[in-house]
């Protein structure tokens, strides 16, 4: 109790001291409750609206591939299930529908079929707001959820009615294309009603197999009779079909089509990595500001000592007191949390990283432990910043400068040790040329950081020797700056350890998004390289195959490639994993160069499939295999390794036949076609030249950048604060210098020598981090050693930390010591 | 033994302060001097005396352009300190003034030598390395020049301050206890030592001491009480002084 008077009134007296500490907690709260708030919300976000609202039950394949593996454990055998969403879905049996029909207790049972669609008004796309996805159905499954008529006639032949949403009117005539083919229509027609993120269009019934090219229905949907019991019939229902589901209540949504409901595997991985990086570097900067702020009082320390204290009591004095002002610091970090968090969520609904229907869900027990997690941060860091302070010897109170003991080398030697041979493991094992890199990146570079830390006194106390003498060569005061950095090389480490984060958190991963990108950039050139021509569609997401088949035998043309894009899922030890793939028809002269290392890709066929590098390299395929694979529709198939390829990289890891994926992917269109020749496009206006696939990159690569604004505004705000208490503690050390005749500028240039020799030690540190971590990756990557893309945007990132830690020290030492100003003695 | 009742201002000497009055800030806005006429002659050695709180080392800030009177006016070395502002402040105390404290003021992380050339790089001149060598080794710390001062005792670390005190040729040192954080035998070296510097080389030296042994080594002692000037002790001995702090002190 006695500590806990003493420390309330420690801080209430020396709030000036804590505003450092106080600052530090609040934004690592506010960061930490934000980012965790964006996970949690992601991860709990309802599956969108239902469109099946209006009946009891629907029967529906399942949207996921389930593996399960058993591993026999002596005694006991432990059972794994692993699940990936399908991006399409799986057509029922077309007969399924009367089967369920005739089950009692069922009054109507619809065959609903759900194809996505692309409508274009004379070439000019016609699109949902807010991204939603165009989903067209037979006219039978309106009352489903339920649509209904608003203006017009339902759809007959050659017609459509469609949801307001679009903004057609009765009447208009617009192309319809799918992957069978593109038409024009004719609006009979405008709905209202609907759910959330998806854009409705009707077919007639009798038209839904042409244009959607199913062979049956996606799902079948079930009204029961009055009376009837729902879980009786769904049992009765299940028994009869044996392994296909029946989705009831809530999980009804799961038999739409993927497509059309939201998808956040995308913003969970984000998000996760946001929480992951701040969270990271709040904890680092706290440390380091907490050890600071402990340093900072050792006289004091000392004094108690003389007054009796034993070092447990300092210890429960410095922990009661830090707890107290990050409990303090939590009240207005969490609102503030909540304000990031709809902020950076709004941003990425701008930028289409998250569905437009995404909101922030408030969750008090993310907020405590948001809180919990910065207190226990704090506590944890003062109790390693006050291990060696409280054992202070009395006697040190009474001395002129009061020192805390050095402690031993050994446990820094190895916990630096430790970490670095982490960071090794993580860049020398884990494949970072696949999508854990950019992850993998970030860890290893966590781990290095920590180790510069662990090894602070040692490694900077080198560094500054080495860079202190250079810049002592600048004059006297350079060489008084020199000897205060040596002498002091503690305080060196605490103030640049913060821009060593800044630097190599921040520039890594600029960095490696950099060359991500440049090496795509390279990979698609060298791909298209051979092709004369290189059109798409600009009236809708692609071609259909018989469309890009016609371009591609257009007189004149000498060899043709055409690609549709699609996913595969691979089983991965177990775990089913989903892969970007192509569709790929080649003819005549090659007009796409994959980079072809094993195999040839003249043996696509069918039943045959070519791996990207890496991914063959994972499973260890070689040609001749003949791994599983599930379709975009979950359709299990099994496929000969015919070639390995290494133009991967904005293409995908697997390509198959051309028509596999058009069968089985609901979209099924021809996203790029190739060409070697001088061919007359005039027959197809929608064509232009153009790249494919660049939107969805774009919006990626903005979320990504958005991420790295927030964690470098957290770092630079680290760096000053860390600046401003390191300055504001030499208040009695500035009066001794002035006393011994230096005029207050001369202080101030003093001041600057030094920061200038703590930023350029902490920019050799960034430098060496970010240089280890990017040069694995690069070199994982293609092959290619990069320690960066652009050097002039590399060295403006250098010279911005550097602009940032220069000022950060200099303003401080101008607040700190007034240029008119007396001496301030005692 | 003489007795002085007023202290005039002469014309040799090096500091004088004339009607010199320290107001601090604050609700009860403290008179630490009221009215305060008082000079130091060169190549003297005063001791300022007076009971806690009298207003010594206010008086001796003031002196030594630490700090600008509230009323007043202080001339050093011929200039007039109340009527000059930072920087300039601090090129004139750096010319003409040495300082030495109870706590020695070193920087801890420069060397001995370092220490005692600083005010001179400061001041940007080059530094009379020869000298700086000479009061070094007459400090007793010739060949301590590469040691930090945490690697020497109290009585070597003020004896360092001292050094660099003297190392500028200043024309007035200002102590304000010296002795305070020194051991006997220790306090009275350094004593001793300003002493000899008054005696061979013509500095001046003022110097606030609470301690009645101290003062007996100075030429006068200044007596203050509650701000004000409470008469002054020429060749002092340790009983006078003492006998006079006990009648201030009553």
């Amino acid at each position: 109790m006695m500590t806990f008077k003493l420390a309330i009134a420690s801080v209430r007296r020396r709030l000036g001291a804590f505003v450092g500490t106080f600052l530090t907690a609040f934004l690592a709260v506010a960061l930490i409750s934000g980012s965790g708030l964006l996970l949690y919300s992601v991860l709990t976000a309802g599956p969108g609206g239902d469109r099946f609202a209006a009946v009891d039950a629907v029967v529906a394949a399942d949207r996921e591939i389930e593996l399960t593996t058993t591993e026999d454990k002596g005694d006991k055998t432990k059972t794994k299930t692993k699940t990936e969403r399908l991006t399409g879905a799986q057509p029922l049996p077309a007969d399924l529908v009367d089967t369920v029909a005739a089950t009692p207790g069922v009054q109507t049972a619809v065959a609903d079929a759900a194809f996505p669609v692309a409508l274009d008004f004379q070439g000019t796309p016609v699109r949902a707001p807010e991204r939603a996805s165009v989903v067209a159905h037979g006219w039978v499954s309106a009352p489903l959820t339920p649509y209904v008529l608003r203006d017009g006639t339902a759809p007959t032949t050659g017609e459509v009615a469609v949801g307001a949403e679009l903004g057609l009117t009765v009447g208009q005539n617009v192309r319809l294309t799918t992957k069978t083919g593109a038409r024009d229509v004719k609006i009979s027609g405008v709905v209202t009603g609907g759910v959330p993120g998806q854009a409705a269009v009707f077919v007639a019934d009798r038209q839904v197999d042409e244009l959607s090219g199913l062979t049956g229905p996606t799902a079948v949907a079930v009204v029961l009779a009055a009376g009837a019991d729902r879980a009786q019939v769904v049992a009765a229902i299940e028994k009869q079909l044996e392994s296909v589901p029946v989705h009831t209540g809530a999980d009804k949504v799961n038999a739409d089509l993927p497509g059309a409901v939201p998808d956040y595997i995308g913003a969970i991985s984000i998000f996760g990595f946001v929480l992951g990086i701040t969270g990271f570097a709040a904890v680092f900067v706290l440390t380091g500001t907490v050890s600071l702020a402990v340093r900072q009082r050792l006289r004091e320390l000392a004094l108690l000592r003389t007054a009796g204290a034993t070092p447990r009591q300092l210890r429960r004095l410095l922990g009661t007191e830090i707890a107290l002002v990050t409990l303090v610091a939590t009240v207005p970090a969490l609102p503030i949390g909540v304000v990031v968090a709809h902020l950076v969520a709004g941003r990425f609904r701008e930028l289409g990283a998250v569905p437009a229907q995404f909101t922030v869900a408030i969750n008090p027990m993310v907020l405590i432990a948001a809180a919990v997690i910065g207190l226990l941060a704090t506590l944890l860091a003062t109790s390693v910043a006050a291990r060696r302070a409280v054992r202070i010897a009395p006697t040190q109170a009474l001395r002129e400068t009061v020192t805390a003991a050095h402690g031993s080398r050994v446990p820094r030697i190895v916990a630096a040790a430790v970490l670095t041979a982490g960071a090794a493991a993580v860049l020398g094992l884990v494949p970072l040329g696949g999508n854990l890199g950019m992850g993998m990146g970030f860890v290893s570079s966590a781990l290095l950081l920590c180790a510069a830390a662990a090894l602070g006194p040692i490694l900077v106390g080198g560094l500054t020797a080495v860079v202190s003498r250079l810049v002592g060569l600048t004059g006297v005061l350079g060489r008084i700056a020199g000897a205060m950095t040596r002498a002091e090389s503690r305080r060196v480490v605490g103030v640049a350890i913060p821009l060593t984060l800044m630097f190599a958190i921040n520039a890594t991963m600029l960095l490696n998004g950099d060359i991500l990108t440049e090496v795509t950039a390279d990979q698609q050139a060298a791909r298209t390289a051979r092709a004369t021509v290189q059109v798409a569609a600009t009236n809708a997401p692609g071609l259909p195959l018989a469309t890009a088949e016609q371009v591609a035998a257009l007189p004149s043309v000498t060899g043709s490639a055409l690609t549709v894009g699609t996913r595969i899922v691979v089983d991965e030890e177990g775990k089913p994993e989903d892969y970007p793939a192509q569709g790929l028809r080649s003819s005549g002269e090659s007009a796409l160069d994959l980079g072809v290392t094993a195999g040839n890709l003249d043996d696509l066929a069918a039943d045959s499939v070519a791996v990207s590098g890496p991914l063959a390299e994972r499973r260890s395929w070689k040609i001749g295999d003949r791994p599983t694979f599930w379709l975009a529709d979950g359709t299990r198939t099994t496929l000969t390794v015919v070639a390995v390829y290494e133009h991967w990289r904005g293409f995908g890891d697997l390509v198959v036949d051309a028509e596999l994926v058009a069968a089985h992917d609901p979209r099924g269109l021809v996203g790029a076609v190739y060409l070697r020749g001088e061919p007359d496009l005039a027959g197809f206006p929608m064509l232009a030249a153009a790249g494919p696939g660049a939107v969805e990159a774009e919006n990626q690569q903005a979320a990504w950048e958005l991420m790295v604004a927030v964690s470098l505004g957290f770092t630079a705000i680290a760096v000053v604060n860390t600046f401003a208490i390191a300055t504001g503690s030499r208040r009695r050390e500035f009066a001794e210098l002035r006393l011994t005749g230096a005029t207050s500028r001369q202080l101030h240039r003093l001041l600057d020598r030094e920061a200038l020799i703590t930023v350029a030690v902490a920019l050799v540190l960034g430098c060496l981090i970010s240089g280890i971590v990017v040069s694995a990756f690069s070199v994982a990557q293609d092959g290619q050693w990069r320690l960066f893309v652009d050097p002039l945007w590399y060295l403006g990132m250098i010279a911005g930390v550097g602009v940032l830690g220069l000022v950060a020290g200099a303003v401080p030492a101008r607040v700190v010591v007034r240029l008119r100003s007396l001496p301030q003695l005692g | 033994m003489v007795l002085v009742r007023d202290s005039r201002v002469v014309g040799t000497d090096i500091v004088s302060l004339t009607d010199v009055t320290k107001v601090y800030p604050g609700q009860t806005g403290v008179r630490a001097l009221d009215g305060v006429t008082v000079g130091f002659a060169k190549g003297s050695f005063t001791a300022v005396m007076g009971p806690s709180g009298s207003g010594k080392s206010t008086l001796l800030h003031c002196a030594a352009g630490l700090d600008r009177p509230t009323a007043g006016r202080v001339v050093l070395a011929g200039q007039d300190v109340g009527a000059l502002r930072e920087p300039k402040l601090t090129t004139v105390r750096r010319r003409h003034v040495g300082f030495v404290f109870q706590s020695f003021n070193l920087v801890d992380a420069l060397s001995v030598w370092d220490n005692v050339l600083l005010p001179q790089r400061f001041s940007g001149t080059k530094p009379d390395e020869a000298w700086a060598r000479e009061v070094l080794t007459r400090v007793g710390l010739g060949g301590r020049e590469k040691s930090r001062p945490g690697e020497l005792s109290g009585g070597q670390q003020q004896r360092v301050a001292l050094a660099r005190a003297l190392a500028g040729r200043p024309e007035v040192i200002f102590g304000d206890e010296p002795t305070g954080a020194l051991d006997l035998s220790t306090g009275r070296e350094v004593l001793a030592l300003l002493r000899r510097f008054v005696d061979e080389s013509a500095a001046t030296i003022v110097m606030v001491t609470h301690d009645p042994a101290a003062a007996a080594w100075a030429d006068r002692v200044v007596f203050l009480a509650d701000g004000k000037l409470a008469g002054d002790l020429v060749s002092p001995t340790a009983e006078l002084v003492a006998a006079r702090m006990t009648e201030l002190t009553r």
